[in-house]
């Protein structure tokens, strides 16, 4: 039995399917090598776009817990739960494969660099990791909502000044290419791949917290059937 | 008149914060629980550093910013857990909010003892440093740690009373404090380490002067702290 929901949800992974196949062919097909770095470059397109994703899923998770904090929404706690989830997935990701680019690039050794990008992603990834776990331990149920927000919300605060107090230091990572100041730092062809990537990163993303918000809508919903069942037990013999 | 009774918030506000930092420092002055047991804890650190980095007149210096964070963050973790794992444990911290004060003030009261209790705890960690290790205290050294005590205060309280309503309460309150004292340890680090080197913090630039840097953090995070607080403990 395939609900409209479901059906819906099957379309739009078969899309985000297909745009992840098409970013592909982009990367490696169409985008021109890197003159200096080789074919290590192509990794740019995930890396980054995969960040991106991250990035928005955690302003889901904040937005989300306002939304609780604020009008005790359970759907605005659910979305965060979702986004929580795949933002940890895409974190690692970009994390991965940041470090994969780093060791050709930088002749990379984490003893030896600590840059500021590099550890607030680390403490990034820390802090949603600590949110699941505060899910987990918390009392079922409103309390868990309530302080998975406020640590989903202060955790989202910290990731910027991390950043900043880092780098005090210097840092590694390469400056902003696509938002650089005086337009794009990159060739046209380099910048539509880059641009379909994203378009298609954000599409799975979107995808993967819509299937994560079904599969916690249908558990919430479980767990009301089995609440309203236990009333209703204790009201048929409260009766008699 | 309406100036007149948001004073009078003010004042009621500030009141309720004395009362509770007294209470939870004159209980631990009656009952002396946490104090020699982190006495202890701050003096065998040391020994484990001592030893485990195998220091001599040399390397004791040179790694003792290292240690000095080591130690304070840990015993940070003990006091603020306790702070509020007590509470929990007598069942009192509900009856505290039962009663008209907001868990804002609570909340503030809680985090000065502790933040006190800290400060105590530095007192010894400090002198035995210098002791043990050879470290060169000066002044600019124990700014640097009362600045950062100031905001890793805030944050923890706030993550301790966080972690007093979950099951796991000693698991998880340095899974999620450890993470967010990092800007402190960071920039804390560094301050030590110039200080400890003898040059003078007001040398560097005002931008990337460590103190500045921290106190703004420390105020950032008494902000977010202050505002949070409602939500941990209030249910």
């Amino acid at each position: 039995m395939t609900e409209p929901e479901d059906r819906r949800l099957y379309a739009l992974t078969a899309l985000a399917l297909a745009g992840m196949l098409v970013a592909a062919g982009m990367i490696f097909l169409y985008a021109p090598q890197d003159a200096l770095q080789g074919p290590v470059q192509r990794i740019f397109y995930l890396h980054v776009n995969s960040a991106i994703a991250a990035y928005i899923c955690f302003g889901m998770v904040v937005a989300g817990g306002v939304a609780y904090l604020w009008k005790e929404s359970v759907r605005g706690d659910r979305l965060a739960r979702a986004a929580a989830t795949v933002g940890l997935v895409f974190t690692t990701n970009a994390f991965v494969m940041g470090m994969i680019w780093a060791k050709p690039i930088w002749n990379w050794d984490p003893s030896k660099t600590w840059d500021a990008r590099v550890t607030s992603t680390a403490v990034l990834w820390v802090v949603y990791a600590g949110y699941l776990l505060v899910r987990r331990f918390a009392t079922p149920g409103r309390p868990a909502m309530r302080l998975a927000a406020v640590v989903g919300i202060v955790g989202f605060v910290d990731v910027p000044v991390v950043h900043f107090s880092v780098q005090w230091w210097r840092t590694l990572h390469p400056g902003p290419v696509i938002d650089a100041a005086g337009g794009p730092a990159l060739p046209p062809e380099m910048l539509l791949a880059f641009m379909v990537t994203m378009v298609a990163v954000l599409l799975l993303a979107g995808t993967l917290v819509a299937i994560r918000y079904r599969i916690e809508a249908r558990r919430d919903e479980l767990e009301d059937r089995a609440v309203a069942a236990q009333l209703e037990l204790a009201a048929s013999h409260g009766s008699r | 008149m309406v100036a007149a009774r948001r004073e009078d918030i003010a004042v009621r506000f500030l009141n309720v914060v004395y009362a509770v930092a007294r209470k939870d420092l004159r209980a631990e002055l009656r009952g002396r629980e946490l104090l020699p047991a982190l006495a202890q804890f701050v003096v065998l650190a040391l020994v484990i550093a001592n030893f485990a980095f195998d220091l001599d007149l040399v390397s004791g210096p040179r790694l003792s910013p290292g240690i000095l964070w080591l130690v304070l963050v840990f015993a940070g973790l003990v006091v603020f857990g306790r702070a509020f794992a007590a509470e929990k444990e007598s069942g009192s911290l509900e009856a505290m909010l039962l009663t008209p004060a907001g868990p804002a003030a609570i909340f503030a009261g809680k985090a000065l003892a502790a933040a006190a209790l800290l400060v105590a705890c530095e007192a010894l960690l400090l002198p035995a440093m210098a002791v043990f290790l050879g470290s060169p205290i000066s002044a600019a050294v124990v700014v640097t740690v009362l600045v950062a005590t100031a905001g890793m205060a805030s944050l923890g309280s706030l993550f301790a009373a966080l972690a007093a309503q979950t099951r796991a309460r000693e698991l998880l309150l340095p899974v999620l404090a450890l993470p967010i004292w990092v800007p402190f340890v960071i920039v804390g680090g560094k301050a030590v380490q110039v200080a400890m080197s003898g040059q003078s913090l007001t040398a560097l630039p005002l931008s990337s002067q460590p103190l500045v840097v921290m106190a703004d953090f420390d105020i950032l995070f008494l902000v977010v702290a202050s505002l949070a607080a409602r939500f941990v403990l209030d249910d």
